[in-house]
């Protein structure tokens, strides 16, 4: 009876889990350039009860073994990179990415983030930093003189000056990696780099696969709430179920304590 | 006497069996790719309530797989994949290939297609790799698995079938299956669709389960009424024989 227990306990545990996801999920449905996570269960391992192919009277063997399984784990979680929603701003400095890239920006102790959070600003120097203040890789600072600035689909930042001449002062550059789910979530809207996710191919927008950058849009969030909520209430049901389970469990438990103790 | 104790143990034994068989299937109901656990041995008890015979040992609780399709559920991500009629998926590991119904892959750091624990997907010609400068969105699926970006095939999964021989699968855990005689060797499946952007749920029905829990609940307590009425019986026994 222990192992119908511990069995029905793994089922609650993974569906706890999963409703952790759901929720982190839903709290982030206006997070700019969020991507939903989505839990993976995998049964557990099976015991061996009885082998296929054992006798059970002369002559006759059992067609197939009698494995029981030991219950669900949650194996991982994988980011979904589908695209999210485009908003229009109309301030110049949002971009948004439309296909496949990340932008690159450079922590204060010089190593790289990842990121789908095009809200860029400016700081007191020029430089376009993202909304926490990271300057993006390569920096690119825009002069003071600077009347307006537009970002092209390939990512160059053309600058007007006072005297009405546009120059280029840089291009932002796009991130690929080969396994964009193993990457690791840091927070912030931020990504690193990890084994699992290969290492980084930089380009330009719109070549070799990358996506073209929209100036004045942001990208939302790709959560759908009705998918997630429909979701929760599978999981609230799954645990319901799986606690259903261990009282039956404990009926029979208390069926077989009555005969002993009469 | 005894030759009731050896029956009521007998069946209260299996009827454990399928109680943890029942808590497994349940634990599984949201497991992508999961096959439930038929568990037989309620209706083989139905059937023999009519039939006269009966011996303790008689029992044969048939376990199989219940390899029925699962329900259809749309993710969007362009590395899911369902498999809808008979086949499976085929896992390269260093033991010999695993089955598997769970076509929720990833890519490694090599760009090559691979399962949630890491391990290659098999490929008609090995393992499938996704360029490097070809993005995941601009990955097409067709219904027969052969994978193409753009105009140009990079592969195709290698999805195999039993046939017959599918009962004599053996579950290894991960949502994966083993096929433990060697003489078997599946063949090209060929009645199946394999449907990007969708999973295939677990085909466990709640409802299913749950009257076939209660229903071995009630025979569980069934069979202690008689160990119980045995009890009584022997008592009263007793007491004429002892007057």
């Amino acid at each position: 009876m222990l192992r119908a227990f511990s069995t029905a306990a793994t089922g609650m545990t993974a569906q706890q889990m999963m409703v952790d996801v759901i929720a982190n999920n839903l709290a982030n449905v206006n997070t700019n350039g969020f991507k939903r996570s989505q839990i993976d269960f995998q049964d557990l391992l099976y015991v061996e009860m009885r082998e296929s192919g054992t006798e059970v009277a002369s002559g006759v063997t059992t067609p197939g073994g009698l494995e029981i399984g030991s219950g669900v784990r949650a194996a991982s979680t994988i980011k979904v990179f589908t695209p999210g929603e485009l908003q229009s701003t109309g301030r110049p400095l949002d971009i948004a990415i439309t296909g496949d890239g990340f932008l690159q920006v450079t922590l204060p102790n010089g190593e790289l983030r990842y990121t789908r959070d095009g809200a860029l600003q400016r700081n007191a120097d020029g430089e376009m930093v993202n909304n926490m203040g990271y300057p993006i890789e390569p920096a690119i600072t825009i002069p003071t003189d600077a009347v307006s600035v537009d970002i092209g689909k390939d990512g160059s930042v053309n600058v007007t000056d006072t005297s009405g001449t546009v120059s280029v002062v840089g291009t932002i550059q796009l991130v690929r990696f080969p396994n964009p789910s193993g990457l690791s979530s840091e927070g912030d809207n931020l990504l690193a780099e990890t084994e699992a996710s290969g290492t980084p191919m930089t380009g330009t927008a719109g070549e070799n696969g990358f996506g073209t950058i929209q100036s004045g849009f942001l990208e939302k969030s790709n959560v759908q709430m009705v998918t997630e909520l429909v979701n929760l209430i599978n999981a609230q049901r799954a645990y319901e179920i799986n606690s259903r389970a261990i009282r039956a469990g404990d009926d029979m438990l208390r069926t077989a304590s009555n005969i002993a103790v009469r | 006497m005894s030759v009731i104790t050896e029956q009521v143990s007998t069946s209260i034994e299996a009827l454990m069996d399928e109680f943890y068989i029942i808590t497994h299937n349940l634990a599984n109901v949201s497991t992508v790719g999961f096959k439930r656990r038929c568990n037989a041995f309620s209706r083989v008890l139905e059937g023999q309530e009519s039939s006269e015979e009966y011996s303790p040992g008689s029992i044969n609780l048939e376990s199989a797989f219940d390899f029925s399709q699962g329900g259809m559920v749309e993710t969007g991500r362009e590395l899911d994949f369902a498999l809808f009629g008979r086949g499976f998926f085929v896992i390269e590991t260093a033991a010999g290939p695993l089955y598997t119904r769970n076509g929720t892959f990833r890519t490694n750091q090599n760009g090559q297609i691979v399962d949630g624990e890491g391990r290659i997907v098999s490929g008609e010609a090995g393992p499938i790799t996704i360029p490097a400068n070809v993005s995941l969105s601009q990955l097409s699926v067709s219904s027969n698995g052969s994978i193409r970006v753009g105009d140009t095939a990079i592969g195709r999964f290698r999805i195999v079938d039993f046939g017959e021989n599918e009962s004599k699968l053996v579950p290894v855990g991960a949502s994966c299956f083993l096929m433990p005689e060697e003489g078997i060797v599946p063949v090209a499946a060929e009645d199946v669709v394999v449907k990007q952007g969708y999973q295939e749920s677990s085909n466990v029905r709640i409802v299913d389960e749950l009257v076939d829990m209660i229903m071995v609940c009630r025979l569980y307590e069934a069979n202690m009424k008689f160990i119980t009425a045995q009890e009584e019986t022997s008592n009263s026994i007793m007491g004429v024989a002892m007057g």
